[in-house]
């Protein structure tokens, strides 16, 4: 039992740094980002070659830095200039960015499944309650609780913070005020691209590496978005644990209706709120 | 957006209906009679059968068009009514639950149902998140086709024995490309024709008022839930039409038919075409399937190819292939009556 919930806190962690990622151009930008999940594994990839030739961290760096710097080119190049347009197209613009990584990740590192190594430090199992646990999915955990923790100071105490919470909340009364998204945006969505990348990485040693692992995540994320209320972190942040303990219990317990759950769960919640969990702008 | 308001509503203000629905009464037979003049000239069976597919494809893609039309969404999960459509005539027909006829409305009726209550819920979510869920209900069934063995044979998916005749007609007319063609095209016609009065009926207007702005919509004493969720549930239609069609050609069903595939093509199909107009995705779909043909042989890279194709249009070819035939159709009709375009 304590294992399925340490299991379901690995998922959801996981899917959170995922999701909100997502969170933070939507919120600032409302154009959901499409090539989130294949900009995901473009950080695992590139994390993989990294780690060939140094380690797990360096990889981890090395592919959110590359990831960040993608995401300004995305915010410079496709959100900015689009900002006006109907959004529509700037969520096509980022369909079709998806089709070019997934295929440019499919020429450079293959079709095959590639796994990936855990760092050895991380290797082993601990003790928790009297049960093994694999040190790496504690890790996993761990990571999630910082960027959580770490997000919301930022947001919290931050200028830009308070420019992207208000511009979530409602995008245009904040623009009346006089807020600039264009002088954040770049920063936010480097940030969320970024996130993109080290959940990529940290979810390597979990999953298998494939070209099509991008879509499976993008997917159950854009269910944590939906379900949490567009465009809040803190229902981000409750939808994805929720949705990483149903998600494993599901597959324990109820395995051929496992995948069905979350998007019941995303019905159920959109009857009760419209507006998701968090309930925020209609 | 608003720009498709004015195509909409200016298009044909000033001449009178009758005169729409008189050019319309001609050119149905046109568009009709064009089907049986291509499936004459092609002797080839491998082109023909590529265009059955081509036609499918494109009345899946007419079904994304008009949700975007109508209520300004684009739906990523249009494989879930297309597939299960195919998985509902498959299943009945596997446990003889019904007879064909009844099996084939039920597959049409039960995904717009579907549709309709599941609009209720989701179109009250706004623009682009639409996008989110409609994807998550594609994948949701298709991991459930793949996953529940036990009721629809898991990722292999199975054949489907007809009986010899379907509403009459041998089953072998469904099954022959050249036959299948002819129907296929004629069901694509109709639809074209029966969306293009419908985009035109005092109700398609509320749709398009609704889109452009849901809260005056409201102000003016109008229910916006049901039309959008009525929108929503044609669209199903149609593509559960197409799902239909494509089960009676291939005689086969397998959850590729509900993979999120079968949806981005649909709608980059429709981007490609044009959204804006009725006869966009239709057109888009075409080309979607032989520029598909030609570059699968020679590239291995079609999803960057279909990528940068989905860029370049969402930037800059706004209309897509429609808007850029409408308006060169209309330079040059002023070009030779010597006005002004």
């Amino acid at each position: 039992m304590i294992v399925h919930i340490l299991n379901g806190l690995v998922y959801g962690g996981l899917l959170y740094i995922v999701a909100v990622g997502l969170v933070l151009v939507f919120g600032l930008r409302q154009v959901p980002n499409f090539a989130h999940g294949s900009l995901f594994m473009l950080g695992a990839y590139i994390g993989l070659s990294t780690l060939m030739v140094s380690n797990f961290w360096l990889g981890m760096l090395v592919g959110a830095l590359v990831l960040a710097f993608l995401g300004g080119l995305l915010d410079r190049f496709v959100f900015r200039p689009l900002q006006d347009e109907d959004h529509v197209v700037t969520m096509l613009v980022t369909f079709g960015i998806l089709l070019v990584v997934g295929d440019l990740v499919q020429t450079v590192w293959g079709k095959d499944f590639r796994s990936m190594p855990t760092p050895p430090i991380l290797s082993g199992t601990v003790e928790l309650f009297g049960r093994m646990f694999p040190t790496y999915r504690l890790m996993v955990i761990l990571v999630a609780a910082i960027v959580a923790l770490g997000l919301t100071l930022w947001l919290r105490y931050s200028r830009i913070g308070l420019f992207v919470r208000a511009s979530s909340a409602d995008p245009q009364t904040t623009a009346a005020q006089g807020v600039d998204t264009d002088s954040v945006s770049m920063i936010v969505v480097a940030v969320g691209t970024a996130l993109a990348g080290v959940s990529g990485m940290i979810a390597g040693p979990l999953l298998v590496l494939s070209p099509s692992m991008g879509s499976f995540i993008l997917m159950e994320s854009f269910i944590v978005v939906v379900v949490g209320g567009l465009g809040s972190f803190s229902g981000a942040f409750v939808a994805a644990l929720l949705i990483g303990q149903i998600n494993n219990f599901s597959v324990v317990y109820l395995p051929w209706m496992s995948t069905m759950i979350p998007f019941l769960l995303m019905v159920v919640v959109l009857i009760w709120r419209p507006t998701g969990l968090a309930g925020g702008r209609a | 957006m608003t720009e498709l308001a004015v195509t909409n509503t200016e298009l044909h203000d000033g001449i009178p209906s009758t005169l729409v629905t008189r050019g319309l009464l001609a050119i149905t037979p046109i568009g009709l009679c064009a089907g049986v003049v291509l499936s004459h000239l092609v002797s080839s069976n491998l082109l023909l059968s590529l265009m059955t597919q081509a036609v499918i494809g494109a009345i899946l893609s007419t079904g994304v068009g008009v949700l975007y039309r109508q209520n300004g969404v684009v739906s990523f999960g249009h494989a879930a009514f297309y597939g299960s459509a195919a998985y509902i005539v498959g299943l009945a027909t596997r446990h003889g639950v019904a007879s064909i006829e009844a099996t084939i409305i039920l597959a049409l009726v039960l995904p717009t149902l579907a549709a309709f209550l599941l609009g209720l819920v989701i179109v009250r979510v706004p623009g682009t998140a639409f996008a989110m869920l409609t994807i998550a209900i594609g994948q949701a069934l298709f991991e459930f086709a793949n996953k529940a063995r036990d009721i629809t044979g898991g990722d292999e998916g199975f054949r489907i024995e007809f009986p010899a005749t379907i509403f009459g007609t041998p089953t072998s007319v469904f099954q022959k490309p050249g036959t299948m063609f002819l129907l296929c095209w004629a069901v694509l016609v109709l639809i074209l024709c029966a969306l293009h009065v419908f985009s035109r009926s005092p109700f398609g207007r509320l749709t398009v008022a609704i889109r452009e702005n849901q809260e005056r919509a409201q102000f003016i004493g109008y229910t916006t839930l049901i039309p959008r969720a009525m929108t929503y549930a044609l669209s199903a239609l149609i593509g559960a039409v197409a799902g239909v069609l494509a089960m009676l050609y291939n005689g086969f069903v397998s959850p590729d038919s509900l993979h999120v595939s079968v949806s981005s093509d649909a709608l980059i199909m429709a981007v490609i075409g044009g959204l804006k107009f009725v006869w966009g995705p239709a057109a888009g779909a075409v080309v979607f399937f032989f520029v598909k043909e030609i570059a699968g042989d020679v590239t291995e890279h079609w999803p960057a190819i279909l990528g940068i194709i989905v860029i370049v249009t969402s930037l800059w070819l706004r209309g897509g292939l429609a808007g850029a035939l409408t308006s060169a159709a209309g330079f040059l009709r002023h070009r030779l009556s010597g006005t002004e375009p």
